[in-house]
């Protein structure tokens, strides 16, 4: 409960940062922060697997993604985003603050309030590997198809048509 | 307050951040990282039922999260790929200024 105590505020504060940061790049790393805290916090309640996967795929390629994404294009303008800020708040909050009030009131009523477990069930790599490859196959296979068919897309857009092919090299 | 109502109004806390900066902002890639927030809250109600919900449950909860993961990565990387074209077309990611198609 204790690192669930500190982890949630650090968890919040980067986040607030990344949505209020004006600056992009400061942004993408805040959410990067987010992300990393995210994995901790996994670890820190027994599922270490997933809490590795966390690192690997969101710090390690969405996050980097973003950041790499954010140098290639011209960020957009900082005086402006400020500008703007002020008008787009209220219809922002007033959007939010329904959705929010809803989902606390739920969990205000909702959650039992009996003790949770004293030790995390048990997640061996091994029957998760099991569960995957003997019950989940149609998924596993459908996501590999996606992740196919993504990596195929994301090369087509984001192929520049006006370049020429280079020559073999000899 | 128990753990999974903490980990669930963090949860909560943080999916509305993301609608926040999805709605507010205008730069396309803040949007995606809006979207990637909302995405993170989700995989958290996931861990949260499957560690602190009824006991002797299966892995249904890390099952969903590794899945989620996945196609969160596809998504970030097709948004990132049309995004770039996009920058090409219009040299800005600025969605305001993506009109074209406005009649």
């Amino acid at each position: 409960m204790i690192p669930l105590l500190i982890l949630s505020p650090l968890i919040l504060l980067a986040a607030l940062g990344a949505v209020w940061k004006a600056r992009p790049v400061h942004a993408a790393l805040l959410l990067a922060l987010v992300l990393a805290m995210i994995a901790v916090l996994y670890l820190t309640v027994g599922a270490e697997f997933v809490g590795l996967v966390q690192f690997m795929v969101y710090v390690g390629a969405v996050a980097i993604l973003i950041v790499f994404a954010l140098l290639i294009t011209r960020p957009g303008d900082e005086a402006a985003e400020l500008a703007r800020r002020p008008r787009s708040l209220a219809p922002g909050l007033a959007c939010v603050a329904p959705v929010l009030g809803l989902l606390l009131y739920a969990i205000g009523t909702g959650v039992p309030g009996e003790a949770a477990q004293d030790c995390p069930p048990a997640m061996p790599v091994t029957a998760l590997g099991l569960e995957l490859f003997e019950n989940a196959v149609p998924a596993v296979l459908a996501v590999g198809v996606l992740l196919t068919a993504v990596l195929v897309g994301a090369a087509l857009f984001a192929r520049d048509p006006a370049s020429k092919p280079q020559p073999p090299i000899s | 307050m128990t753990p999974l109502s903490l980990l669930l109004t963090l949860s909560a806390l943080l999916f509305s951040l993301g609608l926040f900066a999805v709605l507010t902002r205008r730069n396309a890639i803040l949007i995606l990282v809006g979207i990637e927030l909302m995405l993170n809250a989700a995989n958290i109600n996931f861990i949260a039922f499957w560690r602190y919900g009824p006991p002797d449950v299966d892995l249904t909860g890390p099952l969903f999260v590794l899945f989620s993961i996945a196609i969160a990565a596809a998504e970030a990387a097709v948004g990132l790929a049309i995004i770039l074209m996009v920058f090409r077309h219009t040299r800005s990611t600025d969605l305001n200024r993506l009109d074209s198609l406005h009649g």
